[in-house]
């Protein structure tokens, strides 16, 4: 009896749960396709149009160029604190490493001389430390110096100075001048590195020379220049092309003193000689060279896109 | 007949409050996020900074084609904005270096105004 209600009363629930079901169904198939076809608009069809964003928006080419853009009006202008404001407005919390690789891929893509100096410049300010900091903005002096002033602020819109950039002054010329103004020689290459050559349990001898270009690229084919208090050598790096195209290096007698630089113009390194190392093995030298003058002498006027 | 028509005004409730929902969600809640911008989009502050580097590289290395370059990034309407900011600024009176390089910029692209004029005149040289 008992079972028979409980059929009864199963087959009589069941047409209004099935019912129940199929409305909540069919309610949720709508909502799911007008969901799906909603966001499809939103997303792709007709998405935000953002019409009033700020830099930090802007794609990594054009972040790029923003930067680009910041640092050659600093260094028209030398206002750090408009260029910070400039850079702020990326948005960027690890900005000076975004700075610091794009220096390193100006080195590498061998923009122009000018390009790299001021974005080192920028780069200094915003607390960079490496090689190319140091090579291309020596000293926080020239960031800090006002760079090349364009034109002052007049009070009056009638007594304007033009936008001319105004150089560095050409030496005047006094008539009882005989003799030619001489340019200041510069070295063609500068020592980037001294270090010593320690193997333990191994005595090292060598002064072992390295040469690169301005890009920290091997430069192979340098005149090396030994010289001793009784004699001189000479060698070129890049005969040893397993140990690098722009090496080269030169066994030390014990108790002599070697002076090292390039023929073609370097720093003199002097006081080279086999000393000891920490392990007690005797030890050598490494000098690194870096040529200043290619950079400066492949000018292309590339500009970003 | 009456089956059919709550199925379909189920299935439309559904489409409508689906709907709407998708469409707070892709316009308000999650909207696309727009991470490869161009200059052409930026708010007016920012479009005028930027011109005013422009100008100043402009003044610095005179090259007048890297300018239209930078300055066609802003889109078509670049020039015009560059004109409507440069006699903005003259006629708040502002002076200085950055003016003079936004008129010189505007007028070596073509932007011919008595208004720059002032503002392009070669400093006049004192006479001992």
């Amino acid at each position: 009896m008992n079972r028979r209600r409980s059929r009864r009363g199963d087959s009589s629930v069941k047409p209004a749960r099935s019912s129940q079901v199929s409305a909540a169904g069919l309610f949720l198939l709508g909502l799911i396709m007008g969901l799906a076809g909603a966001l499809y608009y939103a997303w792709v069809v007709s998405p935000v149009v953002y019409t009033d964003a700020s830099p930090s928006r802007f794609s990594e080419t054009y972040k790029a160029e923003y930067i680009y853009l910041v640092s050659e009006s600093y260094a028209a202008d030398g206002d750090w604190e408009r260029a910070n404001d400039r850079l702020m407005a990326l948005g960027d919390e690890a900005l000076a490493q975004r700075v610091d690789a794009q220096l390193e891929n100006y080195l590498r893509s061998q923009r122009p001389a000018t390009d790299i100096e001021h974005l080192a410049q920028l780069a200094q300010k915003l607390g960079v430390e490496g090689a190319a900091v140091a090579l291309f903005a020596p000293d926080s002096a020239a960031a800090t110096e006002t760079p090349t002033p364009l034109a002052s602020a007049t009070p009056s819109p009638t007594a304007t100075n033009t936008a001319v950039p105004t150089h560095t002054p050409q030496p005047s010329v006094t008539p009882t001048a005989t003799i030619e103004p001489t340019a200041t020689p510069q070295p063609n290459y500068r020592l980037l590195a001294q270090e010593r050559v320690c193997e333990p349990g191994t005595a090292v001898s060598r002064i072992e020379v390295e040469t690169l270009d301005a890009l920290l690229a091997q430069l192979p084919g340098v005149e090396v220049i030994v010289r001793w208090d009784s004699g001189e050598d000479r060698f070129f790096t890049g005969f040893k092309p397993e140990k690098g195209a722009g090496y080269g290096d030169f066994t030390m007698s014990p108790g002599v003193s070697y002076s090292v630089m390039l023929a073609d113009g370097s720093p003199e390194i002097s006081g080279l000689r086999i000393e000891p190392c920490d392990s007690g093995s005797d030890g050598g030298w490494r000098l690194s060279f870096q040529n200043l003058r290619v950079i400066l002498e492949t000018p292309t006027p590339e500009k970003e896109n | 007949m009456r089956q059919w028509l709550r199925i379909i005004g189920l299935i439309s409730l559904g489409l409508i409050v689906g709907g709407l929902l998708g469409l707070y969600l892709g316009w308000i809640a999650w909207p696309t996020e727009f991470t490869d911008a161009n200059p052409s989009v930026l708010a007016e502050p920012y479009q005028q900074d930027y011109l005013l580097m422009i100008a100043t590289v402009y003044a610095a290395d005179g090259d007048l084609q890297a300018a239209q370059q930078y300055l066609a990034k802003l889109g078509d309407r670049g020039p015009s904005i560059l004109n409507a900011y440069v006699l903005d600024e003259i006629l708040l009176g502002k002076q200085g270096p950055d003016v003079q390089h936004l008129a010189r910029l505007a007028h070596d692209l073509g932007f011919d105004s008595p208004a720059l004029q002032p503002y392009l005149t070669p400093p006049t040289e004192t006479v001992p």
